[in-house]
C-alpha cells in the first residue's frame, strides 16, 4: 500500500467544459509540493476533483492513494483515508457549532464498520482538551468553539478554523487551496505556522499547496514546485522555480510551452 | 379523573348548550355569548380557504365535550402569594368573572365558523394573570391533550401581563395518534401591558388524526415586549392564524418559528405582524422543513398602519425540501400605509439542502445521511435555542429527531 498520491492522466469537466486536460503528478509522503499557476489554469478544480466535489465530472484518469483508486470513493471515504482539503472559501453551516462539527468529523474518522459508534467515539474530556490545545496554538479564542461554523467569520478566522480542523483530524495528505487568499500578513503567519507544525509532527504527511503567489511559499517552504497551465502540469522543479515565477511572471513559461508544442 | 361527558356535534342544540353552561354556573354574559356563537355557527357556511382543504373533515360525527377534560397546568403555586392567578379558564370564570369578561373575545373575533364553534363550545382553557411589576422566572405551562374517545377540543387561553410584569408562558398541544378524526379549534388571547415582557412558546405537537384550526393573537401595550417561539410539528392538518399587534408605541416582537411537515401533513401558517404604534419593532424568522409528501404554506402579512411612524420590520422565511414530493408555498405580503418607515426588509429562500454545505461536511469524513441530518437540525437550532426551558428544548429536539 503506497502512501504516495499518484495522479494519472486526470481529465475533468465542469458541465461540458473540460478544465483538467490530463494531469500527471505524484506527491510523496513527507514532501511539500506547491502547485502554482495563473488564474483559470485549473488549480482549484484539481483540488476539488481530488476531494470528490459533485460539480466536477471526471471523464478519464486515475488517482491512487493507499492502494485505492480514490475516484471511486465518496468524499467522506477519501477523508477517512487521510485526505484533507483546506478550502479557499470555507462554507458556513448555521446552527452547527464548531465544536459539534469537529466532534462529528472526528467520530466519523474513528468509526469502525460493525462497531457501535458509541464505543469508538472520542471521550468528551479528551475532545475538550484536544480542541482547547489546538485553538490556543492557532490563537483562536475559545468562544469560537460554541459559534456556528464559519457563520459570520472573517476571512482570516475561516482560514484558522480550516487549520484547526486539519490539526484535529491529522490527515496524511493535505491539500491547501489558495490558503493565502484574503489573508493579511499576521493571519498568513499564524496559518502557515499551523501547517508547518503539523508537517513537523507528522513527517509522513504529504502536502499539496495550491497558490497563485510566491508569497505563501516564503512561509511554507516547498520541496517541489509544479506549474499548471490550461489544465496540465507544464513544468516541475525545485523551490527555485517559484522564485523564477515571482520574478518573471507566467508568460515566459507559456511561451516556452507553446514553442515546445509547435516544434 | 374528571368524568367526561360528550355528544355528537350534529345532535347538539342551542338549548343543550345554554342548559349546560347555566348548570355549570357560568355568568349570563357567557351563556348568551355561547348561544349567539352557536346560532352564528349554525347559519354559517364553510370558509373558502385556497390552501386548506377541509373536505375530508367529517364535522357531523365529531364528538364534542361538555366539561373541562384535558387542561393540565404546571406552575409554582406559591406565586399565588404575589397575586398571580393561573387556573383553568372555567375556574377563572367562577373566581374572577370581571377579569375574564374584560378580556374574553376582545382580541379574537368570531370571524369564521370554526371560531364560532370555538366560542360556543369551549370547555378547556387556561387563564394566566400576572399583576403589576411581578417578575416570574420559571415558565408556566398550559398543556392541552385529548381525553379518551377522540373528543374534539376548543381550548381558550387568556394571558394578561399587567404593567411592568414579566413571565414565560408555554402553551402546548400534544397527544398520541388518534384512531378517529379530532378537531382542535383553540383561541389564545394574549395581552402584554405597558413595559411588560413575555416569553411565549406555542407548541403544536398533536398526533395524526387531529385537525388543528386555531388562532393566537398578542396585543402589545406601550414598550411591551414579546419573544414568541412557535413550533408546528404535529397534526394531520393545521390552519393557524396568528397575529402580533404592536399597538403600543415602542413595542417590540421577536417572533421565530420552526415548522416541520412529514408524511402527508398539511401545515398552514398565516402570521400577521401589525405595526400600529410609533417606533415599533418586529422581527420574524420562520423556518420550514418539508419531507415525504408534506405540504406547508406560509401566508404572512406585514401591515404598517397610517399612524405608525419609525417602524423597524424584518421578515425572514426559509424552507428546506428533503424529498421531491415535499412542497412549500410562500405568500408573503407587505402593506404600508405610512410614508415614514425606518427599516423594512424581507428575505426568503426555498430549496434542497445546499450542495456546498453537504460537500464541505463530507470532505471532513461525515457520512451523507448524518451530514443532511446535521444541516437540518442546525437549520432549526436558532429557533429551538430560544425556548426558555431546558427540558422542553430537549423534548422538541427529540420530536424533530423522530420526525426526521
Amino acid at each position: 500500500m503506497s502512501n504516495e498520491l499518484v495522479i494519472q492522466e486526470l481529465h475533468a469537466n465542469i458541465g461540458d467544459k473540460e478544465i483538467l486536460k490530463g494531469v500527471n503528478l505524484t506527491v510523496t509522503p513527507g514532501s511539500i509540493h506547491a502547485i502554482m499557476g495563473p488564474n483559470g489554469s485549473g488549480k482549484s478544480t484539481l483540488s476539488y476533483a481530488l476531494m470528490g466535489h459533485p460539480n466536477y465530472t471526471i471523464t478519464s484518469g486515475e488517482v491512487w492513494y493507499k492502494g485505492q483508486n480514490i475516484l471511486e470513493l465518496e468524499a467522506n471515504e477519501r477523508s477517512k483515508l487521510g485526505m484533507f482539503l483546506a478550502f479557499q472559501y470555507p462554507v458556513s453551516i448555521p446552527g452547527v457549532t464548531v465544536a459539534n462539527f469537529l466532534r462529528s468529523a472526528m467520530n466519523a474518522h474513528r468509526s469502525v464498520e460493525g462497531k457501535d459508534p458509541k464505543e469508538t467515539a472520542i471521550p468528551m474530556a479528551q475532545f475538550r482538551k484536544a480542541i482547547r490545545e489546538q485553538m490556543s496554538a492557532l490563537s483562536i479564542d475559545e468562544v469560537f468553539a460554541r459559534r456556528y461554523l464559519n457563520d459570520g467569520f472573517s476571512g482570516g478566522e475561516k482560514k484558522r478554523i480550516e487549520i484547526l480542523q486539519m490539526a484535529m483530524l491529522k490527515p496524511s495528505m493535505a491539500i491547501m487551496d489558495e490558503t493565502d487568499s484574503g489573508l493579511d500578513i499576521d493571519a498568513l503567519r499564524v496559518v502557515s505556522e499551523g501547517v508547518n507544525t503539523l508537517a513537523s509532527q507528522n513527517t509522513d504527511m504529504g502536502v499539496m499547496v495550491i497558490t497563485h503567489y510566491q508569497r505563501l511559499l516564503n512561509y511554507i517552504k516547498p520541496h517541489y514546485v509544479s506549474v499548471m497551465m490550461d489544465g496540465r502540469i507544464v513544468r516541475s522543479g525545485g523551490p527555485e522555480l517559484a522564485l523564477e515565477l515571482e520574478e518573471k511572471g507566467y508568460d515566459w513559461i507559456r511561451e516556452a510551452v507553446l514553442s515546445a508544442s509547435e516544434s | 379523573m374528571m368524568t367526561t361527558q360528550s355528544s355528537q356535534l350534529s345532535e347538539l342544540t342551542a338549548a343543550q348548550i345554554v342548559e349546560a353552561a347555566s348548570a355549570a354556573g357560568e355568568p349570563a354574559w357567557m351563556v348568551e355569548r355561547r348561544e349567539a356563537a352557536w346560532q352564528a355557527y349554525s347559519a354559517s357556511e364553510a370558509p373558502f380557504w385556497r390552501r386548506t382543504d377541509l373536505t375530508k373533515l367529517q364535522t357531523d360525527t365529531l364528538m364534542v365535550p361538555s366539561a373541562v377534560q384535558s387542561t393540565n397546568l404546571v406552575w409554582d403555586a406559591s406565586l399565588a402569594a404575589q397575586g398571580v392567578v393561573f387556573t383553568t379558564l372555567a375556574q377563572a370564570l367562577r373566581d374572577h368573572p370581571e377579569l375574564v369578561q374584560k378580556y374574553f373575545g376582545t382580541a379574537i373575533a368570531d370571524e369564521h365558523r370554526y371560531r364560532m364553534l370555538h366560542s360556543a363550545l369551549w370547555q378547556d382553557g387556561a387563564f394566566l394573570y400576572v399583576p403589576k411589576n411581578v417578575m416570574i422566572e420559571t415558565p408556566l405551562r398550559a398543556v392541552y391533550s385529548l381525553a379518551d374517545g377522540s373528543q374534539s377540543t376548543f381550548p381558550h387561553t387568556i394571558v394578561v401581563l399587567e404593567r411592568g410584569a414579566s413571565a414565560s408562558f408555554i402553551e402546548e398541544y400534544s397527544s398520541a395518534d388518534q384512531p378517529n378524526q379530532v378537531l382542535c379549534a383553540p383561541a389564545s388571547e394574549i395581552f402584554i401591558g405597558d413595559g411588560a415582557s413575555l416569553r411565549y412558546v406555542a407548541l403544536q405537537a398533536w398526533g395524526n388524526g387531529v385537525y388543528h384550526i386555531g388562532a393566537q393573537r398578542v396585543m402589545f401595550g406601550r414598550d411591551a415586549n414579546c419573544d414568541w417561539v412557535a413550533l408546528n410539528l404535529g397534526a394531520t392538518l393545521q390552519h393557524l392564524e396568528t397575529e402580533s399587534n404592536l399597538l403600543g408605541d415602542g413595542s417590540k416582537v421577536n417572533w421565530v418559528a420552526a415548522i416541520l411537515a412529514n408524511g402527508t401533513q398539511v401545515l398552514l401558517n398565516a402570521p400577521w405582524l401589525r405595526h400600529s404604534g410609533t417606533n415599533t419593532e418586529g422581527h420574524m424568522d420562520f423556518k420550514t422543513v418539508v419531507k415525504d409528501s408534506g405540504y406547508t404554506t406560509f401566508d404572512g402579512m406585514i401591515k404598517i398602519d397610517h399612524e405608525s411612524r419609525g417602524t423597524i420590520t424584518r421578515l425572514e422565511e426559509h424552507a428546506l425540501h428533503l424529498s421531491p414530493k415535499a412542497r412549500s408555498d410562500s405568500i408573503p405580503g407587505l402593506k404600508i400605509d405610512t410614508n415614514d418607515v425606518a427599516q423594512a426588509g424581507h428575505a426568503s429562500t426555498s430549496g434542497e439542502v445546499d450542495d456546498e454545505q453537504l460537500f464541505y461536511m463530507l470532505s471532513r469524513g461525515i457520512p451523507r445521511a448524518e451530514a443532511v441530518h446535521m444541516i437540518v437540525t442546525g437549520f432549526f437550532e436558532p429557533v429551538i435555542d430560544r425556548i426558555p426551558d431546558e427540558a422542553l428544548r430537549e423534548r422538541v429536539a427529540e420530536m424533530v429527531e423522530a420526525k426526521l
